[in-house]
């Protein structure tokens, strides 16, 4: 495994206002791992999510993206600057979020969500970006809804093409908050497969989840937050079978059956 | 009813003209009320220093009556600004300034619609925001505001009806001379209102149906 | 620039005819309160008209608010005023006349029933039909219910768009200057006809059209959000 962390949290602080979620968190994600964080509402799980690429924007503390700073940059007398948007939205590209809600583009087709980044953004020829359009969609199992628009597609085949819109832009990570929280259970099952299927092939994810089992089976680590620190981590069987705090005895208690 | 033809009919190349005339006048105040009310819009909402300013026009321009606005164009912007230099610059100024205010706020509600999380997904893709507001923006507020644009276009024609107050050629001015000239009001005047009314019907139906269609062609998706 | 900078600000000229500019508009707020009640009455008898249960009763409804809502006020105005009385006297075999004050109650007073039936429609169907099936199985006659249980929600209900349109009808009261209605942008001709000073005049008019609409219309907006949060959630 690569030495250097693809991503790597340092102490990071965010403050709304008077109201502090991130206390100081700090952990390492390497590639090819994946790590799920779970905790109860407003422990700050979905805030760090969106602060590792830059939708939040933290207060105190950095982040690398592959030893790169996505926060600062170094100038040449040695002080540290906040990164301009355009060399934030280069980052950006490396990095793909799946969202709650989907945001999917209503006024454009399936495939036209998933090849727009890729056209616009990365400058790729429109035959290039349909054809890895298709094959992202071919992933997710829905490359014969490419021309329909999102209106008519179900919640868990919506949240499918927001991975495959993801997975177009080619990231090293994936990012996914609460994939599946906004989904009548009967949908859930198709979207936590296809999460399966990109672990099985060594992508590297972090994940916030309710779905105790997607992180159980799936994770290399878990990460327990309470209050805006990390109360607990480690690999599922020991957070899960020998966890050591009481919060997380009883959080794990409430979701597992 | 020998009246109706040496009055209406004969008639029908000064009333075409006039008729020519006015749906220039409306085409082109349309398309810099659309063009305005956009500019305002983005002004308001995004240049902050300017702000005030902005809001401020958009409530004088929808505020004012149009004939208010067509005299004060017409008589006290040459002194003011040396321009329009013609009454028809003026009267295309005015009904497009008119409509431009009430556009700025379709416009602004439109795009204060857009869920956030649509613009977050962009730029989590690493769109630049002016590729955000041009590709994922703008088409779903020109798609939703779409009944209101067209409905500002009747508008624009049934205002410019006063434009022949400022002297300019256009249908009602053709007829109102061929009622001063030959003293018998009945026919032309009905004619010419059954014109405007039938004009006006029809131009809003086809633009319902053409708002409609455009927006049930994305599915139930564009509110 | 600053000349003309100057001549806007000099409001004194303005202020000079202050009584006259005033009864002006004076005539405006009775031109509109006229015609307001006009278009009212014949909006909500055309409203009905198209929920009548008879088509044809449902189709003049319907003839009424397509030929009204598309017609321009302007022209509208100039026809009540020039053909009309030609065509009453022929019926009555005399001259006949419409003062212009007339003219335009009647004209914009039917224009803009044309807004307010579709704007009464949309109130009207709006009601759950369960209301209505309720007033009927209570045993109330038609006449009550639509007292008691339509008008009053269908007010409440379209009171935000009513004002909208309200302040559109007195907008366009300002056209009555060009049948020679005494109202204040007539007497604004008239003294720039006299001065020979457009730039003031015209601004103070425009300025005070902005300033009332303004002040009339946020006021009443906030008057009616208030009336109305007591009974809808």
């Amino acid at each position: 495994m690569n030495d250097l962390p693809m991503i790597r949290v340092v102490d990071v602080h965010k403050r709304f206002g008077t109201l502090e979620v991130l206390k100081g968190v700090s952990f390492d994600v390497h590639r090819g791992s994946v790590v799920s964080m779970i905790g109860a509402s407003g422990s700050g799980k979905s805030t760090l999510l969106r602060c590792i690429n830059h939708l939040e924007v933290p207060s105190a503390g950095d982040i690398f993206i592959e030893g790169e700073s996505l926060c600062f940059r170094g100038a040449a007398d040695g002080a540290r600057k906040p990164r301009s948007l355009a060399e934030i939205n280069r980052i950006r590209r490396d990095l793909g979020i799946v969202f709650q809600q989907f945001n999917l583009w209503p006024h454009m087709t399936v495939l036209g969500n998933v090849t727009e980044a890729p056209q616009r953004v990365r400058g790729m020829s429109r035959k290039d970006a349909i054809a890895l359009g298709e094959a992202c969609l071919a992933r997710v199992h829905l490359r014969d809804k490419a021309h329909e628009y999102p209106a008519r597609l179900s919640g868990g085949q919506q949240q499918r093409v927001a991975i495959a819109r993801a997975l177009a832009m080619q990231p090293k990570v994936m990012l996914f908050d609460e994939p599946t929280s906004s989904l009548d259970p009967e949908l859930t099952d198709e979207v936590l497969a296809v999460m399966r299927e990109l672990a099985d092939d060594g992508t590297t994810m972090i994940v916030v989840t309710h779905e105790m089992g997607f992180a159980k089976d799936v994770s290399d680590q878990v990460m327990f937050l309470h209050n805006g620190l990390i109360e607990e981590e480690g690999p599922p069987a020991q957070v899960f079978g020998a966890p050591r705090s009481e919060r997380l005895r009883q959080f794990i208690s409430k979701y597992v059956q | 009813m020998n009246n109706w033809h040496r009055l209406v009919w004969n008639q029908r190349d000064a009333l075409f003209a006039g008729l020519q005339v006015t749906v220039e006048v409306c085409f082109i105040s349309f398309a810099f009320a659309v063009l305005g009310g956009l500019v305002l819009c983005l002004v308001r909402m995004y240049v902050r220093p300017l702000r005030p300013v902005a809001t401020v026009l958009i409530e004088f321009f929808r505020a004012t009556p149009i004939l208010v606005q067509l005299l004060w164009v017409n008589y006290a912007w040459p002194e003011l600004f040396g321009w329009p230099t013609t009454f028809y610059q003026a009267a295309c100024t005015a009904l497009a300034l008119q409509s431009s205010g009430y556009l700025a706020e379709t416009f602004r509600g439109g795009i204060e619609a857009i869920p956030r999380g649509q613009r977050e997904a962009a730029f989590s893709v690493g769109m630049s925001p002016l590729l955000v507001f041009w590709r994922i923006i703008l088409p779903q507020v020109l798609l939703s505001s779409a009944p209101a644009i067209v409905n500002q276009f009747t508008v624009i024609v049934k205002s410019s009806t006063l434009v022949s107050v400022i002297t300019v050629q256009d249908l009602m001015f053709q007829s109102q001379k061929i009622v001063n000239i030959a003293y018998e009001p009945i026919e032309i005047l009905t004619a010419t209102a059954a014109m405007y009314i039938a004009f006006i019907y029809v131009v809003s139906m086809a633009g319902k149906l053409l708002a409609d269609r455009l927006r049930r062609s994305y599915g139930i998706a564009v509110r | 620039m600053s000349d003309s900078l100057r001549e806007i600000l000099d409001l004194q000229l303005f202020w000079e005819f202050r009584t006259v500019l005033l009864r002006g508009l004076a005539v405006n707020f009775y031109v509109f309160a006229a015609a307001a009640v006009l278009a009212l009455i014949l909006g909500l008898g055309a409203a009905l008209l198209r929920n009548s249960r008879f088509s044809p009763l449902r189709w003049l409804g319907a003839l009424h608010v397509e030929v009204f809502r598309n017609a321009p006020d302007y022209v509208m105005v100039v026809w009540v005023h020039f053909v009309l009385p030609l065509l009453i006297g022929a019926v009555l075999h005399s001259r006949f006349e419409f003062d212009p004050f007339v003219s335009a109650m009647i004209a914009l007073g039917f224009v803009y029933s044309g807004y307010f039936a579709e704007t009464f429609r949309a109130g009207i169907e709006a009601i759950p039909a369960g209301h209505l099936e309720a007033a009927r199985s209570l045993g109330m006659g038609e006449g009550l219910i639509l007292r008691r249980i339509i008008l009053p929600q269908v007010v409440r209900s379209m009171l935000p768009e009513s004002i909208n349109q309200f302040i559109s009808l007195f907008k366009a009261t300002t056209i009555v200057s060009l049948i020679a209605v005494p109202d204040l942008m007539y007497q604004v001709s008239m003294i720039t006809q006299q001065q020979m000073r457009p730039l003031p005049l015209y601004t103070g008019a425009a300025i005070t059209y902005f300033v009332i609409v303004l002040v009339a219309g946020s006021s009443l907006r906030v008057l009616a959000d208030r009336w109305r949060a007591k009974i809808l959630a």
